[in-house]
């Protein structure tokens, strides 16, 4: 068998909201305007036209296509016009999700292109979790460079189950040790249709396509299962099966390679049976982060799981009232499955708090394999992440939109936010992204520098 | 762009008691008018007006005058660049006064770094002259070479031809020579405008070597090699197609409205010896000429800063995290290498003892704004700084980040655009931008009085006189 070279690629195209965009900023025009018409010249983007019914006045501004650059205000004669922040951006978002995240999601899913922005960095210096660590670079090179722009290649697979530490052989030269299941995805990032609240089934099927098209995985409820695997997507699909079902009871589709199944106090009595029912298959525990998750985890390698799927809240904390972040919970399971000597026989999935491209390569620093991609994906949809979530009053009206729809912006985000794993892997002088795990010495983090920068100040106060 | 908002309610009855008091001119009523024009509110000194006698809300007899806050002074700015901090580098631009060394101008809000450090200044200020104070840097403290010295403890860093117009750039090489320092061309070479200044400019050298040539390197004193940017460490320059107009491709030798890459890193570059090579071969078309090397801040910063010196650097320039750029991905502004703050005191650190501190000019940048900016990154190691969007707000950038699509910059700045950057002129700008210069000098001297010093040199590495104060920062991500 010859196996063509194929380079792994998502291809992205425009892929316009079906929502009219949110400004950030709204200009409004006094009463004392004179319809000079200064402003309609001193745009470039073309904020401001006259009426088009009476030309003798100007229309209302068109705040969407306003960069914010107050060019019209500093120009109007008059001080006519006043730039204001809007009032239904600045009532978005809540804890990770800020507004900014949001809409930068938006643009993402549009598009399908990194963020690219003239102007140097503007918001706060540092912050909690993700925004406390800053990635490496290496400044004089190793090769690499650039997977975006076509040259040498970085891969950004991920192995999904256990890799044996060691093998074995008989003496005839053939493999003693008995292969667990094992398989490659082309990207870190899976889909996570079971932690937001129930989807519309257009949606549901546009995730399945998407995951289709990218190679990778989606997590669906059990009962959701058959539905979802239509179309050839059965190696995609993950059923999450409920606590306490028995395993003998379950009927799969043919071609499923993954089963998670969610678990409780009580799961290792259970975990014999799930591991001998679904022996040809990659067993997935979900478990809900809490302090000390990492002993659980280490537990359930010794029962013989292969995924631990590690689920963090929607801020990306464990639960409980002394949650650490992922940042550090992540590392805490990452070092106790080296310390281990193990580390290589359990794939780490985690979700939960992603909310912006760089979570992704910061998670992996500090320890997933893998990462869960879930309310980004209803973001992606211009969800405007409301606290009450109900498909009727839906402000987007998320449920009428097609599935091609739903699985196109899908792969805009996963693609543009695998392209800024590429801009960060390049940075750092890596061509795989497997490498990067647990690399916590090619990150940098706050509380280190801190320490470092105040003992350097013979007058600073010391911590 | 006004402060304040000033409003006239329709109760106003034109009497225009308002205009005689105000001597600040917000009000006025143009001769023949009925009516009084609306209020001039860019005017307004806002509600510390109270305190006058000629108050105009106070004595209005209509009450129909109100002050408040606007609202485009509060969607102007962020955390690193207040809207207070843009304002203040405008005001210093257009009058070049100081300004006070307490005004909450001097610093950001961004809860870190700059922002949190603070000067220990004696209360009084003892009689000084300005002109007994340096605040010069010495650019090469090696024992060969042409020694050079500037007279203010900074120089202009690498914008291109093509980030920013014909007019920024000679503006900037116009204000440089007058205060004898430098402007880095960034990487693209620089028009024949340009040439009759080019003692004053740096030739920048990257990987695409876009408008370098044996000429542009003879005529340079400087050479800078551009090994990494920290607003995109680890990724290369890039100027969108949009903006590659038929002069800059002509000066970069390529094709006209294509996109140009200027990939990382240079592949020629993989050890401290390839770095001496890369150096000589600068330096066998220009023996004359002083390197600087100019990179980021990853984790082992302070090793490769002591690369530089072993390669024959005589300035090396760290260039952090947070530094400006004309289009960079946002994931790495903010994520890659480590903002400057915590770089200078470890390569600073790390070259003293290793011995050889003295024989190195260390210039920092990177989200350096403010001269008091460039006074805490002084104390904290460094030989002096290097500019580059504080001169762009100064010529009247609102950092609306729209530098990089499109035609660029809708004011005019960094846009290479015939008829977008007809709106200033390098005249215009020089002056600008040496108003800003000699407001900032007197800043430092204000400060090195205070601090009862002459040259700015004694502060290099005095962390002593610099408070940290640790405060949560909680608006990360907005």
């Amino acid at each position: 068998m010859t196996i063509a070279y194929e380079r792994y690629h998502i291809p992205l195209k425009n892929v316009a909201g079906r929502a009219p965009r949110i400004p950030e900023f709204e200009i409004s025009r006094a009463d004392n305007c004179v319809n000079c018409g200064r402003c309609e010249r001193a745009c470039i983007y073309g904020v401001h036209e006259r009426s088009g019914t009476d030309p003798r006045e100007m229309a209302d501004p068109i705040n969407r296509f306003c960069k914010n650059c107050f060019r019209c205000i500093a120009e109007c004669p008059q001080g006519a016009l006043t730039m204001s922040e809007g009032e239904e951006y600045a009532s978005l978002g809540r804890g990770v999700w800020t507004s900014n995240r949001m809409s930068t999601i938006w643009g993402e899913a549009e598009t399908g292109k990194i963020p690219v922005f003239g102007a140097g960095y503007r918001g706060m210096f540092a912050g909690d979790g993700y925004d406390s660590m800053w990635t490496d670079m290496s400044e004089i090179v190793r090769p690499t460079r650039d997977g975006i722009h076509g040259r040498e290649f970085i891969s950004t697979s991920a192995d999904i189950g256990r890799i044996p530490s060691f093998l074995e052989f008989l003496p005839s030269g053939e493999i003693a040790t008995n292969m667990p299941p094992l398989f490659e995805i082309p990207i870190p990032m899976v889909l996570d249709a079971t932690r937001t609240s129930v989807l519309p089934e257009n949606v549901e099927d546009g995730i399945a396509i998407a995951a289709k098209a990218l190679r990778t995985l989606v997590f669906v409820p059990l009962d959701r299962t058959s539905r979802a695997a239509r179309e050839g997507c059965e190696g995609c699909v993950v059923p999450v099966v409920p606590a306490h079902t028995e395993p003998s009871s379950l009927r799969l589709p043919d071609g499923v390679r993954m089963v998670e199944v969610v678990v409780d106090g009580s799961w290792r009595d259970e975990m014999e049976a799930l591991t001998a029912t679904f022996e040809d298959k990659v067993v997935s525990v979900r478990i809900r982060a809490e302090r000390g998750v990492e002993e659980t985890i280490l537990d359930m390698l010794d029962m013989g799981v292969a995924v631990a799927n590690v689920e963090y809240s929607d801020d990306g904390m464990e639960y409980g009232d002394d949650g650490r972040h992922a940042m550090e919970s992540l590392r805490a399971i990452h070092a106790k499955l080296v310390s281990a000597a193990r580390r290589d026989e359990m794939t780490i999935m985690a979700g939960g708090g992603l909310a912006a491209a760089e979570h992704v390569p910061k998670s992996i620093i500090c320890g997933a394999d893998v990462v869960c991609l879930d309310k980004s994906l209803l973001i992606a949809l211009e969800c405007r992440n409301c606290i009450d979530c109900d498909p009727v009053s839906c402000p987007v009206d998320v449920s009428s939109a097609s599935p091609s729809w739903v699985s196109d912006r899908i792969s805009n985000l996963v693609g543009a936010w695998r392209d800024q794993l590429l801009e960060v892997l390049g940075a750092m002088g890596l061509r795989e992204a497997r490498r990067l795990r647990g690399e916590f010495g090619r990150a940098i983090f706050f509380e280190d520098l801190e320490r470092d920068f105040t003992s350097s100040l013979d007058g600073g106060e010391r911590t | 762009m006004n402060r304040f908002k000033v409003v006239r309610a329709d109760t106003c009855i034109s009497c225009c008691l308002c205009e005689s008091l105000c001597p600040y001119g917000v009000h006025r009523r143009v001769e023949g008018h009925t009516r009084i024009l609306p209020p001039d509110d860019r005017k307004c000194i806002g509600p510390a007006c109270e305190a006058n006698d000629f108050f105009c809300v106070a004595n209005c007899p209509t009450n129909s005058l109100s002050l408040r806050e606007s609202d485009n002074f509060k969607s102007l700015g962020d955390p690193r660049w207040t809207a207070d901090m843009i304002l203040a580098t405008w005001h210093q631009a257009e009058t070049g006064a100081p300004l006070p060394l307490d005004h909450p101008a001097n610093e950001g809000r961004s809860g870190g770094g700059f922002d949190e450090l603070r000067l220990v200044l004696p209360e009084k200020t003892p009689r000084y002259d300005p002109d007994d104070m340096s605040t010069s840097m010495e650019l090469n403290r090696r024992g060969t070479g042409e020694r050079i010295r500037t007279s203010v403890p900074f120089y202009g860093g690498g914008m291109s031809f093509g980030s920013i117009s014909v007019h920024t750039m000679l503006a900037r090489v116009v204000a440089a020579r007058k205060w004898d320092t430098f402007v880095s061309t960034g990487e693209g070479g620089y028009p024949k405008l340009l040439v009759p200044y080019s003692d004053s400019i740096i030739t920048q050298i990257a990987t695409g070597l876009f408008g370098v040539r044996e000429e542009t390197i003879q005529r340079s004193r400087i050479i800078e090699f551009k090994y990494a940017q920290g607003a995109k460490p680890g990724l290369g320059g890039h100027l969108l197609g949009d903006k590659n107009t038929p002069d800059v491709a002509r000066m970069r030798e390529a094709v006209p409205y294509t996109s140009l890459f200027s990939p990382f890193p240079f592949h020629s570059v993989y050890s401290v010896e390839d770095h001496k090579k890369h150096f000589d071969w600068a330096l066998s078309i220009n023996p004359k000429a002083l390197l600087s090397a100019k990179v980021s801040t990853p984790n082992d910063v302070e090793m490769v800063a002591v690369g530089s010196y072993y390669a024959g650097a005589h300035i090396v320039h760290l260039d952090g995290g947070y530094g400006g750029t004309g289009a960079a991905p946002e994931i790495a502004k903010k994520n890659i290498a480590m903002p400057i703050e915590y770089a200078i005191p470890k390569v600073h650190r790390f070259l003293m003892a290793e011995g050889i501190r003295d024989e190195v000019t260390l210039v920092a940048s990177g989200g350096i704004r403010t001269a008091l900016d460039v006074a805490k990154a002084i104390a904290l190691g460094a030989d002096g700084v290097v500019t580059g969007t504080s001169e762009l707000v100064a010529l009247g950038c609102v950092r609306c980040g729209n530098c990089e699509s499109g035609r660029g910059c809708p004011r005019g700045i960094a846009t290479t655009d015939p008829e977008l950057e007809r709106q200033s002129t390098s005249d215009w700008g020089s002056s600008i931008l040496d108003n800003l210069y000699s407001s900032w000098r007197a800043q430092w001297c204000e400060l090195l009085a205070r601090l009862e010093m002459s040259d700015i040199s004694e502060l290099v590495g005095r962390t002593d006189l610099l408070r940290y104060r640790q405060r949560p920062a909680k608006e990360v991500g907005e």
